[in-house]
């Protein structure tokens, strides 16, 4: 990965994390706040609850008493003194009462529990009621009243009237419903239900708002029976669709005996609190894309002022690799990437220098190597010259006979010294002019099978076995004649490093990019010292060699692209190998053509 | 001085007779102010089924025979009849001299027209001044038949139907009113009253508001309120116990626990209670379709009913299927008797459910008029009014319609509950009011004394 790129994530994870995490505890900080703010309202709410609850107890006593007061309750209890009662007359009368009083329950038993009237349901005559038989409820209480149409909750207060030795009951009650929670004063995103069946199945029959009915009431019936089978006050979050999110506090609702008759449901929106959250992300999202945008300028300007002179040493550097010593660098900064500019423009300019030096000892040195072997070439030659010459000026000083047939042995043997020396000359000459390969298509393994058949008979003459491991059929763009003719110097050097015999293996191998090409013998291997020099021109081991085989191979290999490399070891013999590159840039007029 | 004295107690002995005879002498003139609860909408006689409504159609429309108060036909707008042996065709010589409102007079053509709209099921042909009627079976209450609403004789007339009785139609608003105005053509003579005003829709309350307040001349009296206007010691009239409340199935009994319920019912119904508490006296309990003072044996039932809840299993309605018990929710009794029922059949495990609608439902809570004085044909009549099949019967003999009743009762379609009462509360100025046994009030003789100023 590239080091602006490490720059840009470094900087943006270095702003969105912390970004991330001052979200995440915003948020945490803004739920627990209105959690908190939540069941602060419901616990204010119910205690409203119960403050209306008291206060319409009292008010309910108050319609009780003043039920009690009346004239047919009057005739009731003078009806239920006597020793067989007939009740009948007063079927209305506690429908009556009821309505005066502005009532929704209210009944009339003796003291043996038969109802006498009943405003909610006036056919209940002659039933028992079992509040009656129980002990009387000094104070308002919540009861259950079985109604035609179910059970229905509300809040009741009993009042007893004497009759002569008789007792005289009213029930009087109202109903828990929509208005009485309407009454109840809401903060805003709250609202108040009751639901009036606890411990039957849930019904949504049984649920009373106070506001618009209820959409998908049924969500709220695990928290409902989760209440109803605990009897202990619960809570939970409901997602009524489309985002709408409320809080829901319940709080069962018992009655004279503990038994669970309704439960009060406290509901709280969490819109205000879904509206900050989406504006904490949504200011979270706006601060992630600035700082986004942030890093990215920041690591571009990072990268103005760092990568950038960083990526052009780089480049500068790969200049040098590939040989362009001349490579400058811009160095005016006054920092550390400036001093690196100057210290590789000064590193440039001293290899510079040092190759200048190399180049001109190495050329010395060549020149004093091409003496050397001009003069050892010569010399062999020119002392059979010079022993002629002296034999020919002796016999010349003898006369005769003599001298004639030593002149044209002389004559003889000058001659043939003198063709070796213009073989020599001739060698040099042809070193110096090596030809620019002339590129065509060419598949190495039948170039090599070519090598191998043409010296095979002076193989099998010096006893060497050789063997073809050849997996390179793509072909590559090269000259086939130069390439013939380094492989062919490498074979003929492995045929004079094993006089004794032995083992010449040719092997190709396909690569990425090319091919390579190796050349191993079994021969008495080269020492490290021998290996440096051996592309040396000139240099060789052998007591006829010209030192240009392997020059010339290296020659032509590397006007190809391509790389020779030597591994030797005493004893292990030698293993030459070529390293060939594809070429196929070099091949717009040869292509579909090898040899 | 004795003499004068024997005098003058003379004189005001006859002034006192001629004051007393004034104010119990007929008066004509003056119009009845009367309100009803029903709200009709068609002014067709055939939908006149209450007794209220059929006393106002009497008055407009008549027929060819009416019941006397004991039930037996006595001619009307027929002269005589005859049956051919057999009892399956008929021969009415319709009356003569007779006109309708618009002063036409009565053909037999129009009788036909008639009887041919409200009785599809009898061939009715004109024989010159005679109407032949042949049924498609033996039928000897004919008669009596020819005596219900939807047999009176009428024809259009100005965009209403025209009769023959003592009062012509002068205004008609569906549902809201209804005014008469005496027939002076009537062939009985002119009616005392000068014209009946008639207004729907009202509320026993209101109605009894309005006698009080003297805006009204008649007001209905709800069967459970009969004993408190009686207490409060108003003009009351009342009916013998006829109109019938039941619980009517609407169909068959699908399963086995279905009819063991419909069979254990009548038992574990408190009707006393109903009878004596809800309807404060203005009814009783009924055991049969007919009253006993128009069958005669009704008790019959009755003594086999009241025997029986010991000996009930208890039943039990299957799991998850209660009754469903409509009744008609704009009446408080039925309201209130629904109610007691159910708590009746809470008391034995069987589960009911009331609901004050009309859709559908497995039983209903009914309340039938009786439609006839005749006992053969009211129970016909409520046989075709709860869509039932009455047994055929060829005679009318006693016999014959305890058998017809007993079948009825005994199909699981119905369970009679209770027998009201009809009642009237008049104001001081109307005289001459009669309540027939079945309801039937007796408009056509009622003249009135208003109080001057």
């Amino acid at each position: 990965m590239r080091f602006r790129r490490k720059l840009l994530m470094l900087l943006a994870v270095s702003v969105l994390l912390p970004l991330a995490a001052v979200t995440w505890i915003v948020s945490a900080i803004a739920r627990s706040a209105f959690e908190r703010a939540s069941d602060e309202r419901s616990s204010t709410l119910v205690a409203q609850f119960r403050h209306e609850f008291t206060r319409r107890g009292e008010e309910v006593s108050r319609r009780v008493q003043a039920a009690a007061s009346a004239p047919e309750v009057m005739r009731m209890a003078i009806a239920a003194a006597q020793t067989s009662p007939n009740y009948s007359f007063f079927l209305d009368d506690a429908r009556a009462l009821a309505e005066a009083q502005r009532l929704d329950f209210l009944e009339c038993a003796d003291d043996r529990g038969t109802i006498i009237s009943s405003a909610q349901w006036p056919a209940k005559f002659g039933y028992k009621e079992p509040l009656v038989i129980w002990p009387i409820a000094a104070s308002p209480f919540l009861k259950q009243e079985e109604m035609p149409t179910g059970p229905e909750l509300g809040l009741f207060a009993v009042r007893g009237l004497r009759a002569g030795d008789r007792k005289l009951y009213l029930i009087g009650g109202v109903r828990l419903d929509r208005t009485f929670l309407s009454s109840l004063d809401l903060p805003s995103d709250m609202r108040v239900m009751l639901y009036g069946s606890a411990g039957r199945p849930f019904s949504t029959r049984h649920l009373i708002t106070a506001g618009d009915g209820l959409q998908n009431a049924q969500l709220l019936a695990p928290l409902i029976e989760r209440v109803a089978r605990n009897g202990r006050e619960s809570s939970g979050l409901i997602d009524w669709g489309h985002g709408g999110e409320e809080m829901i506090n319940a709080f069962p609702l018992t009655g004279e005996n503990n038994q669970l008759l309704g439960i009060l449901l406290v509901g709280s929106s969490r819109r205000l609190y879904n509206q900050l959250r989406s504006q904490i992300r949504s200011a979270a999202l706006v601060a992630a894309g600035a700082g986004l945008l942030l890093a990215v300028a920041l690591s571009s300007w990072a990268a103005a002022r760092v990568t950038r002179p960083i990526e052009e040493l780089a480049r500068a550097a790969h200049e040098v690799a590939v040989g362009n010593w001349k490579t400058r660098v811009a160095a005016g900064r006054r920092d550390e990437i400036g001093d690196l500019g100057k210290a590789f423009n000064r590193m440039t300019g001293d290899l510079l220098e040092q190759r200048e030096r190399l180049l001109q000892a190495e050329r010395v040195a060549a020149w004093r190597e091409l003496a050397r072997r001009l003069a050892h070439e010569l010399k062999n030659p020119l002392f059979p010259l010079q022993l002629t010459v002296e034999n020919l000026l002796r016999s010349r000083r003898q006369g005769g006979q003599q001298f004639e047939d030593t002149f044209h042995e002389s004559a003889s043997t000058l001659l043939s010294e003198i063709a070796n020396l213009k073989t020599i000359v001739a060698r040099f000459s042809e070193f110096s002019a090596m030809p620019q390969p002339q590129f065509q298509s060419v598949a190495v393994d039948d170039l090599l099978s070519h090598v191998a058949r043409i010296y095979q008979p002076q193989l099998e003459r010096a006893g060497i076995r050789m063997t073809l491991e050849l997996s390179a059929p793509e072909p590559i763009a090269a000259d086939p004649d130069l390439l013939d003719r380094a492989v062919s110097n490498l074979v003929l050097n492995a045929i004079e490093a094993m006089p004794q015999g032995g083992t010449l293996a040719l092997r190709t191998h396909q690569q990425a990019a090319g091919v390579s090409i190796e050349v191993s013998d079994t021969g008495a291997g080269l020492t490290p010292a021998e290996c440096e020099r051996l592309f040396t021109p000139y240099y060789t081991s052998k007591p006829h060699g010209t030192g240009l085989g392997l020059a010339i191979a290296q020659s032509v290999v590397s006007d190809h692209a391509g790389r020779i490399r030597v591994h030797s070891e005493p004893n292990h013999g030698t293993r030459f190998t070529i390293e060939l590159p594809a070429n196929r840039d070099k091949l717009p007029a040869a292509v579909g053509t090898h040899v | 001085m004795k003499r004068f004295s024997s005098s003058l107690l003379v004189a005001s002995s006859i002034a006192c007779a001629a004051v007393a005879s004034a104010a119990s002498r007929p008066h004509y003139g003056g119009t009845l102010r009367v309100q009803m609860r029903d709200t009709p909408q068609v002014l067709d006689p055939a939908s006149f089924s209450s007794p209220a409504c059929r006393s106002l159609w009497r008055l407009v429309f008549e027929t060819l025979v009416e019941l006397d108060q004991h039930g037996r036909p006595q001619p009307l707008l027929s002269a005589s009849w005859q049956s051919e042996p057999g009892n399956q065709r008929w021969r009415f010589l319709v009356r003569s001299g007779v006109l309708f409102h618009g002063g036409e007079a009565l053909e037999a053509a129009a009788v036909v027209a008639s009887l041919r709209n409200g009785n599809p099921e009898w061939k009715v042909l004109q024989d010159r001044d005679t109407v032949v009627i042949e049924t498609n079976s033996p039928d000897p209450d004919v008669p009596a038949k020819l005596a219900l609403a939807r047999n009176a004789i009428a024809r259009p007339e100005g965009g209403h139907l025209g009769g023959t009785g003592p009062f012509a139609i002068t205004e008609w608003v569906a549902g809201r009113r209804l005014r008469l105005a005496a027939n002076p053509t009537y062939r009985g003579g002119q009616p005392f009253l000068q014209a009946i005003d008639v207004e729907f829709g009202k509320a026993e309350r209101d109605q009894l508001m309005a006698l009080d307040l003297g805006n009204a001349d008649v007001a209905e009296i709800a069967p459970e309120d009969i004993a408190r206007a009686r207490a409060q010691n108003r003009r009351v009239l009342d009916s013998l116990p006829g109109e019938l409340m039941a619980l009517v199935f609407a169909h068959d009994a699908r399963a086995p626990g279905e009819a063991l319920v419909r069979s254990a019912l009548p038992f574990i119904l408190d009707r006393r209670a109903m009878s004596d508490v809800v309807l404060q006296g203005g009814g009783e309990p009924a055991d049969a379709l007919l009253p006993n003072w128009l069958s005669g044996y009704a008790f019959v039932f009755s003594s086999a009913a009241n025997a029986a809840p010991a000996r009930q299993p208890r039943p039990e309605t299957p799991q998850g299927s209660p009754l469903l018990l409509a009744y008609d929710g704009s009446d408080p009794v039925s309201e209130t008797i629904a109610q007691r029922i159910l708590l009746n059949a809470r008391d034995r495990g069987v589960a009911i459910q009331i609901a004050s609608s009309s859709g559908s439902s497995d039983v209903r809570l009914m309340r039938v008029p009786l439609a006839s004085m005749a006992a053969p044909v009211a129970l016909d009549e409520l046989a075709r009014s709860l869509g039932l099949a009455r047994p055929p019967s060829t005679t009318s003999s006693i016999a014959d319609l305890y058998s017809a009743e007993k079948a009825m009762l005994e199909s699981g379609r119905l369970i009679p509950l209770l027998e009201l009462r009809t009642a009237v509360a008049l104001g001081p100025a109307v005289n001459g009011w009669s309540m027939l046994p079945d309801g039937t009030r007796g408009l056509e003789n009622v003249w009135l004394v208003r109080e001057r100023p």
